[in-house]
């Protein structure tokens, strides 16, 4: 990776707002909007993270993930929220997700760009104090479609190895 | 404490249990030393470590083990405590080493748990110090169909008598072809504010919660089953074990459904005409290992409407506090399938019943909630009825061991599940 990207400075500044409009998105739990963001054949996966020795081969795992969906089990997944019966989200979780770090460049293939980022989110359940906190790093393929984007790829590696959270019905 | 165990006890036979225990300091100490203490506990999947060498970090109650593949290909648990000043030996979930080295003062032990290295042994011990003496402490393991369990009760009777034919139940999971079971990947693992035995027991059979904790898979007819017959089947348990497994039908079910019809053949084969039996109609296989180790097989469809795929999840709820526990969940696949049907097999384990899963969602919320609620002081005087079932006489036709009867939804494996803890609790196990 080069210092600096080579992607015009226009496409990249655009692509910014489209990461910020999606998180926005998903924090206001406009999940059907937020579907649309989304390329039919996105592939969705967060691999586990397992505490390895500095030698090992890898620390994230190779088969074991805690997302591994597409468009239509993310889109089972919204179905589920908008049911009255999604009792892990009844009431809502609130959510913000802090994006930073975006990092954009060209992929192999014109009119897609490997987007990198930072993704610190928060999340307040009910009454309770204490918030979970999932900081990931995130590897989205952006594709452009007509005068917008969509994801056509989200890869996120959470940083912590066991969440300090008792389940996650939340998106990352 | 022994007058309350007993009314506890006594309680239990009569269809009542105290709410109180789900989350109380005095009853989570005594459960590390009389039950985690003196039980078999689950510690790894055989799978996991295939290779000499190859280890993982587990518990037996509040202690951490390594459980490891010597280079002979034996497996070993010892306490990950080095013998000269207590360090932790290991600090990875997993991996493979011939030796650990502790990062004190640099003793060195096999995998196996002998002590081969100690610095300065010459100059410093004068020949007080004997190496045989001081390996890792081991723990007792037990074998059965590649589930290693560990203990350091010398006295425990083997993990043969333990199960006590539960082994019949288990192989629904576990013989899955002439080669068994094997791990997809390592397991989910997740802090949760839920005490163990709210997870150990709903999964020793709780078909009751179905229909309404997980509402939405009916509502959205991915489920192959309806609410109106959902309570058809049967929960069996092993009197005086505590294990117990709630068997889930559905009239119409196309036998053993969600498995590849090639794959189902093997399994037919690996199993006894008894077990194909009683198990080529079951939906949903939901059981508990007493204490802490539970299983659950269900056809899935990603997609509503879909062939469902079958899947299996294998979970231990290790106690770590009052109302805490860490959750293990791993996705067992037949070792024998195609790579095709265990990814398959491992999505629909995802989208369900992995830290993310739809399914696992909600029981988790329910359970947080309901471990918060025992913590209240009016919680103390407070019982829950386990009623049902009490007057249901033994299915006599049904061709599987213990205590068996009908319908799925019933209390029948919680009232021996709790029995046999409060004999554990009482030191009568």
């Amino acid at each position: 990776m080069t210092a600096l990207s080579t992607v015009d400075r226009a496409i990249q500044e655009d692509i910014k707002e489209f990461i910020a409009r999606e998180a926005l998105a998903v924090d206001e739990r406009r999940f059907r909007d937020w579907l649309d963001f989304l390329a039919e054949d996105i592939t969705y996966d967060v691999p586990l993270r397992v505490v390895r020795e500095g030698l090992a081969e890898w620390e994230l795992s190779p088969t074991g993930r805690i997302f591994q969906d597409n468009k239509q089990t993310l889109e089972v997944r919204v179905r589920r929220l908008e049911t009255d019966f999604a009792w892990a989200e009844q009431p809502p979780s609130r959510t913000r997700h802090y994006v930073t770090n975006v990092l954009i460049d060209d992929s192999e293939k014109t009119g897609e760009y490997e987007v990198t980022s930072y993704c610190l989110i928060y999340r307040s359940r009910g009454d309770s104090i204490e918030p979970n906190f999932v900081s990931v790093f995130r590897k989205d393929l952006v594709r452009r479609v007509g005068d917008s984007y969509q994801i056509a790829r989200r890869w996120a590696a959470i940083d912590q190895a066991i969440i300090n959270a008792h389940n996650l019905s939340i998106f990352i | 404490m022994e007058a309350r165990l007993r009314d506890i006890r006594e309680g239990i036979d009569h269809g009542r249990f105290p709410a109180y225990v789900f989350n109380d300091q005095e009853i989570f100490d005594l459960e590390q030393e009389k039950l985690f203490g003196q039980a078999w506990t689950f510690l790894a999947h055989e799978s996991e470590i295939p290779k000499p060498g190859d280890y993982v970090t587990r518990y037996i109650g509040n202690n951490n083990l390594i459980v490891a593949r010597d280079e002979h290909g034996e497996i070993h648990a010892n306490l990950n405590m080095c013998r000269h000043r207590g360090n932790m030996m290991c600090k990875s979930e997993m991996g493979n080493a011939s030796h650990f080295r502790c990062s004190y003062h640099g003793w060195v032990y096999k995998n196996s748990g002998e002590l081969i290295g100690v610095p300065y042994l010459a100059e410093g011990y004068e020949g007080k110090l004997k190496r045989k003496d001081w390996g890792l402490v081991k723990a007792r393991i037990d074998t059965y169909e590649g589930l290693v369990f560990g203990t350091f009760n010398e006295d425990a009777s083997s993990l043969e008598d333990y199960l006590g034919g539960f082994q019949f139940y288990l192989d629904l999971y576990l013989k899955q072809g002439p080669n068994g079971s094997e791990v997809h990947g390592p397991p989910d693992h997740w802090i949760t504010e839920t005490d163990w035995k709210i997870a150990a027991e709903n999964f020793a059979g709780d078909g009751y919660h179905t229909p309404v904790a997980h509402q939405f898979g009916f509502n959205l007819g991915y489920f192959p089953s309806s609410g109106a017959t959902h309570s058809q089947g049967w929960a069996a348990s092993i009197p005086g074990k505590g294990h117990g497994i709630g068997l889930g039908h559905t009239p119409g079910f196309t036998p053993f459904a969600g498995f590849p019809d090639a794959l189902t053949a093997e399994i037919k084969k690996s199993l006894t005409p008894d077990q194909v039996e009683v198990f080529s109609n079951t939906r949903t296989a939901v059981g508990t290992v007493f204490p802490n180790l539970s299983f659950l097989m269900q056809p899935f469809s990603l997609i509503p409407g879909e062939t469902g795929v079958r899947f299996v999840t294998m979970r231990l709820y290790h106690p770590i506090g009052p109302g805490k526990c860490e959750m293990y969940s791993w996705c067992l696949v037949p070792k024998d399938a195609s790579d095709e049907y265990k990814e398959a097999a491992y999505q629909a384990y995802t989208l369900t019943f992995a830290q993310a899963g739809t399914f696992e969602q909600d029981d988790l919320e329910n359970w947080a909630r309901l471990t918060r609620m025992a913590k209240s002081s009016a919680a103390k005087g407070i019982e829950f009825p386990y009623l049902m079932g009490m007057e249901t006489e033994r299915d006599e036709d049904f061709r599987g061991p213990g205590h068996v009867v009908k319908p799925y939804v019933n209390d029948s494996n919680f009232r021996n599940l709790w029995g046999r803890w409060a004999d554990y609790l009482l030191g009568e196990a």
